[in-house]
């Protein structure tokens, strides 16, 4: 059930605004972490030599 | 007894990977306040409290408004306490945390001001106006990005975080600025509705989910904060053993 409020458009903004950047703050850490885990292991790969044969 | 033991306990955070165990146990948990605390709060600013009888619903937005202001001049304080501590005993996981803390300030800064924008267009007529409240917060914002731009310049981190907790501490500035614009030049922004100390022109019953919603951004800033530390000091520490046994990649 969706309140019907006076300024509908100004109050669901500004709260669409918020939750979007709080999303993203929650969001953005696992992504760089997983990034970082991914680039890690591939680094380790090059370090034993073991290249992926993709060609 | 007890002192020398938070003394250990303390001085034992500057080592990387007790930071990182920290981090990872801690931020879950401050995130879970955070929703709960936010999902109160949200709940009860859109569903129970009642409609302002001067400015009807959009009144509402100050529940998400004001805690995002509140956080972005607090955040500004944790990072200038971190900044002196990172200057004076060269600490790095206090540099990191100094760093971190910038992008989550920019975030609520951002908040801050576009929430206003669109509270101030029904209100006030117009979108932004050049007053001392307003504009002292954009300067805010961009001393943020100031912060970030800066710390990214450099190649070697620790340089640049230093020169970064320089910068912070002069922004610092600005904070008092903030806070006492209202009462130093006539603004279009209204002075203080809330005080903590004396009697608040604001309703009683419209401002339990104020609290509760400024206690869900210091916990969103704290988890924050830490999760983006934690990964930070992965990609400085990237080459060293800890790292490569904490995330399961033998060395």
């Amino acid at each position: 059930m969706i309140p019907e409020f006076e300024y509908a458009p100004y109050v669901w903004t500004s709260y669409g605004i918020f939750a979007m950047i709080m999303v993203w703050q929650v969001v953005q850490p696992i992504v760089k972490r997983r990034r970082l885990v991914t680039e890690l292991r591939e680094e380790q790969a090059l370090e034993k030599g073991d290249y992926a044969d993709d060609t | 007894m007890i002192w020398h033991k938070i003394k250990v306990g303390f001085h034992r955070l500057g080592s990387p990977p007790v930071f990182y165990r920290l981090c990872q146990v801690v931020a879950p948990w401050l995130w879970a306040g955070a929703a709960i605390f936010a999902a109160f709060g949200l709940y009860k600013a859109l569903f129970v409290v009642p409609p302002d009888y001067q400015q009807s619903d959009s009144f509402r937005i100050l529940y998400v408004h004001v805690p995002a202001a509140w956080q972005a001049m607090a955040g500004y304080l944790v990072m200038s306490i971190l900044a002196i501590i990172a200057l004076v005993w060269r600490i790095r996981t206090t540099e990191i945390m100094a760093m971190m803390g910038a992008p989550i300030g920019a975030a609520f800064t951002v908040i801050c001001l576009a929430t206003g924008s669109i509270w101030g267009r029904p209100m006030w007529g117009t979108w932004w106006a050049w007053d001392a409240r307003l504009t002292s917060m954009l300067v805010l914002l961009f001393v943020y990005l100031g912060i970030m731009g800066l710390y990214a310049a450099f190649e070697d981190k620790r340089k640049g975080a230093r020169v970064a907790c320089i910068l912070i501490l002069v922004g610092l500035v600005n904070i008092p600025i903030i806070h006492f614009s209202v009462e130093w030049w006539t603004t279009l922004h209204q002075g203080s509705t809330i005080n903590f100390f004396g009697e608040s022109s604001m309703d009683p019953s419209m401002m339990a989910p104020l609290l509760w919603m400024v206690i869900a951004t210091k916990l969103m800033f704290g988890a924050a904060l830490l999760d983006r530390s934690r990964n930070e000091l992965v990609e400085q520490d990237r080459r060293k053993g800890w790292v490569r046994a904490k995330l399961g990649i033998s060395a």
